[in-house]
């Protein structure tokens, strides 16, 4: 259930944002980190389509699938995040975690004009992340919440 | 008065020749504005993202500036030529849009702005074309390339 790191870029006095950065193939997800109710280990995790944890069940979603990733979930680390708005639940398997990174709400971006098709709804924005970055997955979308979207252009990140 | 003269005067300037970048891109010659053009530089590895949006699938990363990758090579279905391969900023409505194009180093050249002649292309949008004495050479709209956030026709704009 441990987390590899804890990173915090510039402390200032602004409010920062928390994401769980995690790995899908090549690419490198930020889940906004109010969300997660858990990491799993796949042994932790057990075998079937859902997970019960705390008296909720998180039903798995295939982001690898939804966002057209290979991935391969077939090492050790592997991991389970169990995440919830409160309202729904999933859990979902990703490649490798790094752990948590806080950042300025300005530091997160959008994603630029030119891109103008689904993935307006799968992500919110954009971080940096070590030499590259990470995409800010939309957990309305990510948790069949999509109706509810509120678009990044109106302002600010969605938490 | 003076001041509204000197723009006249310039205004006609500007229509009497074109300063344009000839590069190539899998073997085939075209042109842009150098108005269009943020600058030319070794091409970098990048990052992909997921995305429906045609020919906008990665992200290229040059410390903390971030600029989406349009794939002109792919829309051409051509095959780049060159190592390293070479990075041409373009000047997108939507904001700075990295190209990769080939290795060879792109040359400026000045055409008379009668020398622009209307394109057939309707693969990709252009602002004409003009004839170097070996071929017609196609002069790409960067501004407009893959369509903008207002305009996603996409089409070839022509003259």
């Amino acid at each position: 259930m441990s987390l590899r790191g804890h990173h915090r870029t510039e402390s200032t006095h602004e409010e920062g944002i928390s994401f769980l950065v995690v790995r899908l193939g090549e690419t490198y997800l930020a889940l906004p980190a109010d969300g997660v109710r858990g990491v799993l280990t796949p042994a932790e995790a057990g075998i079937g389509d859902s997970i019960k944890a705390v008296g909720i069940i998180y039903r798995y979603l295939n982001l690898a699938d939804m966002l057209t990733l290979s991935a391969g979930f077939e090492t050790t680390d592997t991991r389970v995040i169990l995440y919830s708005n409160g309202r729904s639940h999933a859990a979902v398997r990703v490649e490798q975690v790094f752990g948590l990174s806080e950042v300025e709400s300005a530091q997160c971006v959008p994603l630029p004009a030119q891109f103008r098709a689904d993935e307006r709804t799968w992500f919110s924005g954009m971080i940096l992340h070590e030499e590259g970055l990470a995409l800010i997955v939309n957990p309305t979308w990510l948790l069949g919440e999509v109706a509810e979207v509120v678009s990044m252009a109106a302002g600010g990140v969605l938490r | 008065m003076l001041r509204a003269s000197k723009q006249q005067g310039k205004s006609i300037a500007v229509k009497r020749s074109w300063n344009l970048l000839v590069f190539s891109v899998g073997g085939e010659r075209l042109a842009v504005r150098t108005d269009d053009v943020g600058g030319i530089a070794h091409w970098t590895d990048t990052i992909p993202v997921p995305s429906r949006t045609p020919f906008v699938q990665a992200m290229l990363r040059r410390e903390k500036e971030l600029m989406p990758v349009y794939d002109l090579a792919a829309r051409l279905n051509r095959s780049l030529v060159g190592d390293p391969l070479l990075c041409l900023v373009a000047k997108h409505l939507d904001g700075s849009m990295a190209i990769c194009i080939d290795g060879d180093m792109p040359s400026l050249q000045t055409i008379d702005a009668g020398a622009l002649q209307f394109s057939t292309r309707t693969d990709i949008e252009t602002i004409g074309s003009f004839n170097d004495g070996s071929g017609d050479i196609p002069v790409v709209a960067l501004q407009t390339l893959g369509g903008t956030s207002t305009n996603h026709s996409g089409h070839a704009t022509g003259l």
